[in-house]
């Protein structure tokens, strides 16, 4: 199973160097994190103040499609879509619901929805996108993110885009070069490039 | 004179009202009562001698006593605000800790408590710590926050203060001037429960650490004791005002170290509790100041000292 490969976390305060450690490991841990973030970086300055974290994710998993977890079978009279999984039914229903009418879908019971033929071909129900798992993702880093920074940091700049992220938080106004002096430098040392 | 010494006592909820009935006729007063589902908890005053009588009592009924050095006491857990990083760990760790040492605690999470340099104590969290017999502060983790916000939080707070924080108890002792009256380090912002030995000896050391400071003014009061015991007051106003035992509060009435708390509405009351003989021919107003609390409207009784009323009851 994939889990955190690097979690780093630097501060002139040796003591609170070692709190922030298991602050962010406990944080990660209970917000189902560790196997989404691959590197942590984090630095904590209260005298500055300034709390930077930065880090790379895991590939994103991908878009979910009707084809991913249901079957399409197309009859004489009806479409009918077979479940094999429940977990996204209620967003699929929704995007149904929309795009086809609620009358012309029919949910006969808990694993299969019908649909009259001739509203829609196979391969454009396999291909509907349903959910996008990276969307809710981004929202629950940042989250973890605010949770792990000292609370009386509350200007921030957050940032987090294909797989690099980063959020930097200060008590006072943060200074407009901030990201190009301090974490860039942090993206480098952990080998790449913002 | 016999000593009352502050226990809990722990058993089953079946016939607990004939632990009740002989904590009363020794002299005692039960200042608490919880039930929970079939346990009962009663955090109590007894005599010394008799706590041994109380345990063969409570033997055959599966019954407890334990001493509990906090009963009697009403303390404010002061955290920085009552966002996600602070609660419920280590915030609500510490006032439950508290609580099973007898404390009545009350979680104070203040309004713009959070910060280096933002940090801040309005006047009504101000009156509302220091309503209390002691406050207990849990900060966070860095030196440099501690010693910038502490003079915020502290000003015009005149009752004990007990510091926690990640920095060990040297650091602490240093970076705070003028000094407060307990300080327990290695305990900052945690977010897990505190379980591990270390991290629960923490709490014991909190624990013991404040009833240190406690009873540093127990001291202080038994070379100039109050006009009427708490309990004992909290006993008579139970009797008498039959509202009292009308109200849902888990405790209507809260003892505290130097007087009561009562959860009836000020305005209307006030008058009636002043006016309250409690023995032959006192009054209630006589021997204590009976004061709005700031804590929604309820009462305040401060008691005063013998040495300024001449009356002890």
């Amino acid at each position: 199973m994939p889990s955190l490969k690097q979690l780093v976390v630097e501060s002139p305060e040796e003591v609170g160097r070692r709190a922030y450690e298991r602050i962010a490991a406990d944080v990660l841990q209970d917000l189902d994190l560790v196997k989404v973030i691959e590197h942590l970086y984090i630095y904590v300055d209260p005298k500055v103040p300034i709390f930077i974290a930065a880090g790379k994710l895991r590939h994103m998993p991908r878009a979910i499609r009707v084809g991913d977890f249901a079957n399409v079978n197309i009859g004489e009279k009806m479409i009918v879509l077979d479940i094999a999984d429940e977990t996204y039914l209620a967003p699929m229903l929704q995007k149904l619901w929309a795009r086809y009418g609620k009358e012309n879908v029919d949910q006969p019971d808990r694993f299969t929805v019908v649909l009259p033929v001739g509203v829609a071909g196979e391969e454009e129900l396999e291909l509907m996108m349903v959910a996008d798992p990276s969307e809710t993702l981004h929202m629950d880093v940042i989250y973890a993110l605010q949770y792990l920074a000292p609370e009386g940091f509350k200007v921030r700049r957050q940032y987090i885009k294909d797989e690099r992220f980063y959020y930097v938080a200060s008590e006072d106004t943060l200074p407009g070069d901030i990201v190009e002096t301090m974490v860039a430098p942090i993206f480098e040392r952990m080998g790449m490039t913002l | 004179m016999t000593t009352l010494v502050p226990v809990t006592y722990k058993g089953g909820i079946y016939r607990h009202d004939e632990v009740m009935d002989l904590i009363d006729d020794l002299g005692g007063y039960v200042v608490q009562k919880h039930v929970m589902a079939q346990d009962v908890v009663l955090q109590s005053f007894v005599p010394r001698d008799d706590i041994d009588l109380i345990r063969k009592v409570a033997r055959p009924l599966g019954g407890e006593v334990i001493e509990a050095p906090l009963v009697g006491t009403e303390i404010a857990v002061v955290s920085p605000s009552l966002e996600i990083h602070h609660l419920p760990h280590s915030a609500c760790d510490v006032a439950e800790y508290l609580r099973r040492a007898g404390a009545k605690t009350n979680m104070i999470g203040l309004a713009r408590g959070f910060g280096k340099r933002i940090a801040n104590l309005n006047d009504e969290e101000r009156d509302i710590i220091n309503e209390h017999d002691l406050a207990v502060y849990i900060l966070g983790n860095f030196e440099e926050c501690i010693e910038k916000k502490f003079p915020a939080l502290r000003r015009g707070i005149h009752v004990p203060i007990v510091l926690t924080g990640a920095p060990d108890r040297e650091t602490l002792e240093r970076i705070i001037d003028p000094p407060v009256e307990g300080y327990v380090g290695g305990a900052g912002r945690i977010m897990h429960r505190f379980k591990r030995p270390e991290e629960l000896a923490k709490l014991d050391e909190l624990v013991e650490e404040v009833s240190r400071t406690l009873d540093a003014r127990r001291d202080d009061l038994a070379r100039d004791p109050l006009s009427i015991f708490p309990p004992r007051l909290m006993a008579i106003l139970e009797e008498q005002i039959y509202e009292i035992t009308l109200l849902t509060h888990p405790t209507p009435a809260t003892a505290q170290m130097e007087g009561l708390r009562v959860k009836l509405p000020y305005d209307l009351y006030a008058d009636d509790l002043r006016a309250l003989e409690i023995a032959d021919g006192i009054a209630l107003g006589d021997i204590a100041d009976i004061l709005p609390s700031r804590m929604r409207n309820y009462i305040l009784i401060r008691i005063k000292p013998f040495s300024e009323t001449g009356i002890l009851v």
